[in-house]
Parts: C-alpha cells; sequence; structure tokens
C-alpha cells in the first residue's frame, strides 16, 4: 500500500489509519468532532498527499484544459482556481478536479486520488492536437490542506506574506529561502483556508511547523463530515461514471456558451434522470444506500452520502431522486433499517462555511 | 489499554454483562467504545421484548460507521438506558456505569457462560 510522506508523523500523533484510494491515510486523531469544530472555529490541518498533480505546460495550456473540463477554464483571470466536472463525450463524469490557472503557460489540475490512473489515461488520450507538455507528477507532490478562520494566521507565521489580497479560489507560486510552493486558497470544508502542494521534505517541515503552531491535525473522516455539512459533492457518491453532473446539482459548472469541450453536445441535449436532495433527519445516521422513500413510502432514490453533523448534532444526507418520481410536495422519508423515519428538506447547505 | 472490569462478564463482540438476582444489565465495553470513535447515536430495544442470545438488540453509531449490539444472553428486555437517547456520547465516558439495556433471565448457566476478564483481555489486543 501506498504511504505518504507524513506517515510517519501520524503514528507519532496516534492517528487510527486506514486504506483509502491505495494509501493508508489517517482517518482520525483526538476525534471527528473536536477536528471537525477544530475546522469550523480556529485551524486543522489534513494530510491530502494521495491527491494527484498533473502539470499542463505549452502555448495552448489553457485552451487544452478549457477543452477537457466542462468549466470555463479560458475566461478565468490569471492565478484563478475554477472547480470542474470532466466528463465523457457522452456527458458521464469521469472525476470533478480543480484546474489552477498558474501561468499563462502553466496550469496545475488537482484530481481525486482513486482517479489518478483513470484521469491520467483520459488526459493523456485526449492531447494529441494540441501542443502542450502534459507530467503527472502525482508522487512528486505532497499536499496540505489548511482550513478554518484562524489559517490566515498560521499561514503568516509560515512566512507566506500579503496573504490578505490572496483571493478565495486562487493560486500563486511562492519562494521562501529557496523553498518553492504553490499555494491555493481551496479546501473541501466550507471555510476559508490554503491548500499547499510541495515537495515531500518541505511538507514535512510545513506539517511539523503547523503542529508547532497549535493547528489541530484532522483526518478523512472529519473531512467528509466537513464538506457534507456544506454539500460539497465526493467521486464515487454523488457523482460516477454513469451520471452526468446536470443529475448531481452542478449545472453551474457546465458552460455551454463557452467553446467546444468534451461532452458538450451530449449535455446539451440531456434531461437529467436524477435530482439531488439535501436531506435531515431528528434521530440516526442516515447512511449511504438507504431507500428514500415519499409520503406514500415508494421508494424514489438512494442516500449518495450520509453522516452526523457535528455543527447541527442532527443525521444529514445527500441523495439521488429519480428526477420523475421528485415529490412536489418535498415530503420525504428515509428507512433506516426497519424504521422509516420523516425526513427535512433542505434548499440550502446544511451549515454556511466562512470562506470569504 | 483498555479497561475491563474483573467482576463483569464479556462476550467476543465486545458487550459486557452484570448479573444482580434474574436480572442482567448490559452494555458495551471500553474497548469498543474507544474503536467506534464518538458516540452519536444510539438505537436502544423496546422495553417487553424478549430477545435471543446472540440477537441484535440495538445499533450504536459513529460518525463513520453503524454497529449492531448482540444480547449476551436469551431473556425478555425490562429496562433501557433513556439517557443515551439524548447523551449517546455517555457511553464514550464510562462504558461500564452508563449500561444499555436490563434483561430479565431464566437460565443463569448461561450467564456463567460467558467469557471471564481474563478469557475477554485477549481479544482487546489490536
Amino acid at each position: 500500500m501506498n504511504k505518504t510522506s507524513l506517515y510517519e508523523a501520524h503514528l507519532k500523533l496516534n492517528a487510527k489509519m486506514a486504506e483509502f484510494a491505495g494509501f493508508e491515510m489517517p482517518i482520525q486523531y483526538a476525534g471527528v468532532k473536536s477536528e471537525v469544530q477544530a475546522v469550523r472555529e480556529a485551524c486543522g490541518v489534513f494530510d491530502v498527499s494521495h491527491m494527484g498533480e498533473f502539470f499542463v505546460t505549452g502555448a495552448a495550456a489553457q485552451k487544452f484544459v478549457d477543452y477537457l473540463i466542462t468549466n470555463d477554464f479560458l475566461n478565468a483571470q490569471m492565478n484563478k482556481a475554477v472547480y470542474s466536472p470532466l466528463c465523457r463525450e457522452d456527458g458521464t463524469t469521469i472525476d470533478d478536479l480543480i484546474a489552477y490557472k498558474l501561468e499563462e503557460n502553466k496550469v496545475l489540475i488537482c484530481v481525486n486520488a482513486a482517479n489518478i490512473d483513470k484521469d491520467w489515461n483520459w488526459i493523456e488520450s485526449k492531447k494529441s492536437n494540441f501542443n502542450i507538455t502534459l507530467e503527472n507528477k502525482s508522487e512528486a507532490y505532497s499536499l496540505l490542506a489548511v482550513q478554518g478562520p484562524e489559517t490566515e494566521k498560521h499561514m503568516t507565521s509560515l512566512g507566506f506574506k500579503d496573504l490578505e489580497s490572496f483571493e478565495y479560489y486562487s493560486a500563486k507560486e511562492f519562494e521562501i529561502d529557496g523553498d518553492k510552493y504553490i499555494l491555493a486558497r481551496t479546501g473541501y470544508t466550507g471555510e476559508d483556508g490554503f491548500e499547499i502542494f510541495a515537495s515531500h521534505d518541505l511538507i514535512q517541515k510545513t506539517w511539523a511547523k503547523l503542529m508547532d503552531q497549535g493547528a489541530t491535525p484532522c483526518g478523512l473522516a472529519s473531512r467528509d463530515v466537513l464538506r457534507l455539512e456544506v454539500c460539497y459533492p465526493l467521486y464515487g457518491h454523488e457523482l460516477n461514471d454513469n451520471l452526468t453532473p446536470l443529475d448531481a446539482a452542478l449545472k453551474w459548472t457546465v458552460k455551454l456558451n463557452k467553446n467546444e469541450f468534451i461532452g458538450k453536445g451530449a449535455l446539451a441535449d440531456h434531461t437529467p434522470t436524477h435530482r439531488l436532495a439535501k436531506l435531515s433527519i431528528e434521530k440516526g445516521i442516515p447512511r449511504e444506500g438507504y431507500d428514500i422513500l415519499n409520503d406514500n413510502n415508494e421508494v424514489i432514490g438512494k442516500v449518495t452520502s450520509g453522516t452526523m453533523s457535528v455543527v447541527l448534532g442532527k443525521g444529514i444526507a445527500l441523495g439521488l431522486i429519480k428526477r420523475d418520481k421528485f415529490p412536489e410536495n418535498k415530503v420525504f422519508k428515509i428507512q433506516i433499517r426497519k424504521n422509516i423515519v420523516d425526513a427535512t428538506y433542505h434548499t440550502k447547505a446544511f451549515v454556511n462555511g466562512g470562506h470569504k | 489499554m483498555s479497561n475491563i472490569p474483573a467482576e463483569l462478564k464479556y462476550t467476543k463482540d465486545h458487550e459486557w454483562a452484570k448479573l444482580e438476582g434474574d436480572i442482567v444489565t448490559v452494555g458495551i465495553t471500553d474497548f469498543a467504545q474507544n474503536s467506534l470513535g464518538d458516540i452519536v447515536y444510539v438505537e436502544l430495544p423496546n422495553i417487553g421484548d424478549n430477545i435471543e442470545k446472540e440477537g441484535t438488540f440495538g445499533v450504536v453509531e459513529s460518525i463513520k460507521s453503524a454497529s449492531d449490539l448482540y444480547s449476551p444472553l436469551t431473556g425478555e428486555i425490562v429496562e433501557v438506558n433513556e439517557d443515551l437517547n439524548d447523551s449517546p456520547d455517555l457511553l464514550n465516558e464510562d462504558a461500564y456505569t452508563n449500561w444499555i439495556m436490563k434483561i430479565k433471565i431464566s437460565n443463569e448457566d448461561e450467564f456463567n457462560s460467558l467469557l471471564s476478564a481474563s478469557d475477554y483481555k485477549p481479544l482487546c489486543e489490536e
């Protein structure tokens, strides 16, 4: 199994470790609740070095990335980050990713760990008509996500300067005493925060400094609660190889008015088969795979992600509902083992993240 | 290191049992609560239900997982710990004072066949 450069550091902190996407990753340290609270109220640090980093360089770098993804990359300003699905010609979803416009001729694409090979093979197969160089540097980079309202203070202590003017969803290359970092004001928690891409030894040093500064080490379990509280989709749950982004409430990321991109024709003609619903229950936890029912107790969909919200103290879920069965009266129920419980339909995210 | 009181009996599924008269009090062990992490929900059984040895009588849920509870003994459920409805984290605080259910048993031999603290201890080594 793969290990990140911080594996030993996690063991020293007595992290509970488990396999995720072929990597032995920290699931939790002190506890999921306290880690979620640290990120919502102060500052938490996640080792997300398992994620993939592809670099696209060359004169056509921006054009190529814009052709690959459904969101608009070409018109994004220099140094902006763009979240987007990556689709096939038929509109189904290969992955979701963030593309960072680092320079005129240089783009960093960060992809899900479980999809590195699938994405790489796909992107490689599409590059022939573009004047670009494509590099998979996933094994050369470690990645930290530093998240929470006190993150800027911690980053300043690390030596990163002028962060007040560093916009949310943007990225820049930094050099401090000869050490090179790519810094992005992005994350997966809904809070303000930075992601730090750098070499393994630099990330080891940075992790140690953040621990000394009192930032809270956080595992993948709290990361999942945090993203679900703010209703961010997770590939393999709300998104998969058989669904289009239009089936998972991601219409805002599909820009049919931009130049030609892979999947454009299919997505323009597609009638979504599913609708994503945000549901909460008062008692118990709605788990992935549980049936969602209407007021006649007819099964109309399934929970795709579920957990206990630390902020609300309630079970929360995202679920895919068959579009033709979506109840106009918004009455939903969830089957938990032998019990059918009433669910509350939410039009907004369960928690408002504090990002800028 | 898990706390395993010598005076209690145990199951391989990490429940504990204590006999007083013909009433057996049942809970989960310190090892179980520690392995689960933050416990956020407990599904309690119904008073009056009859339960078989090794039958499921409830569920404890942490944020990441749901785990079935297995009855150590056959009997009738006479009491459940309602405090766990509002404060499931009591199980994390002290898994032995915070019991889950009490059952009335008819066969004391069944109780005596449960694991002793020394038999149970090796099952708590990770």
